[in-house]
């Protein structure tokens, strides 16, 4: 073979082959996640979780109630990344973004759950859910985002029911 | 220091405000963080030392407000709200205020009713 086909191939291949590992291994790191998402949801399931400043039910606990934080980063892989170029030539939902999002909320919630449960509160007031532009997507326009979610709320302990 | 973000806090009442509190900081990420997260992002998943980064910065905008609370002399801090802002790309800013306030317990039996 000539030099010129070796070339070219290296040239188209290595892009192609970049998205093709991107997309399998995102699926991977995806379906992981979510699959681990479902199973520590189930241990944290009694924990009551609300957005309201009122703490009704309230009683108080062996400590006193405390603010909790958590805050996660993703990256959106190199295939949902460019998908979501490609997508924003022509406007619509981008769905592989949507996809991340739902999971890096899920992930912050769950460890504010965590961090409860571990201190013993049973239940969780006003849920507040934050985005931090960390890497400054916003400002220079880079292609992939790093989703940065932060989270805060106040745990606190409820009155069992009667 | 009972800190929450809620207006009140269970348990106790709110005897007198003592104003805003705040901290904040900006912090920016070093290189070697950006190449490790420049290589995650290929394929996707959690950018671990992003997620450090901010567990830190939290942490030390908190420890700001709090030192800001104890000089009033405050018991508590309600209504805590955090705000994020970049100012250029790989610095952010984290901004967290609240209001400083004296608390009481709340006797049992005057809760129930």
């Amino acid at each position: 073979m000539d030099m010129e086909l070796i070339f070219g191939l290296f040239v188209v291949g290595l892009p192609v082959f970049m998205l093709a590992f991107a997309w399998a291994m995102g699926v991977w790191v995806t379906r992981r996640h979510e699959a681990d998402l479902a199973q520590r949801e189930l241990a944290v399931a009694h924990i009551l979780i609300h957005n309201s400043g009122r703490l009704q039910d309230a009683t108080t606990g062996p400590h006193p109630p405390m603010m909790i934080t958590s805050e996660v980063t993703l990256g959106v892989d190199h295939f949902r990344g460019f998908l979501g170029q490609w997508k924003s030539l022509f406007g619509g939902q981008v769905r592989s973004y949507q996809m991340v999002l739902d999971r890096a909320r899920r992930e912050v919630v769950m460890r504010m759950l965590e961090q409860a449960n571990e201190m013993g509160y049973t239940a969780l007031a006003n849920l507040r859910i934050d985005f931090a532009d960390i890497s400054g997507s916003a400002l220079t326009r880079r292609k992939a985002a790093d989703i940065s979610v932060l989270a805060t709320g106040t745990a606190y302990f409820v009155a069992p029911k009667s | 220091m009972i800190v929450v973000n809620t207006e009140s806090v269970p348990g106790y009442q709110i005897t007198s405000v003592l104003g805003i509190v705040q901290g904040n900081v900006v912090r920016a990420k070093h290189v070697g963080r950006d190449i490790a997260a420049g290589l995650k992002n290929i394929v996707g998943g959690e950018l671990k030392g992003y997620t450090e980064l901010l567990t830190e910065s939290r942490r030390t905008a908190i420890e700001r407000m709090l030192s800001q609370a104890r000089e009033l002399q405050a018991d508590a801090i309600v209504n805590v709200r955090f705000s994020t802002s970049a100012v250029t790309q790989g610095a952010a800013e984290l901004y967290v205020y609240g209001t400083a306030v004296k608390i009481e317990p709340v006797v049992q039996a005057a809760m129930a009713t």
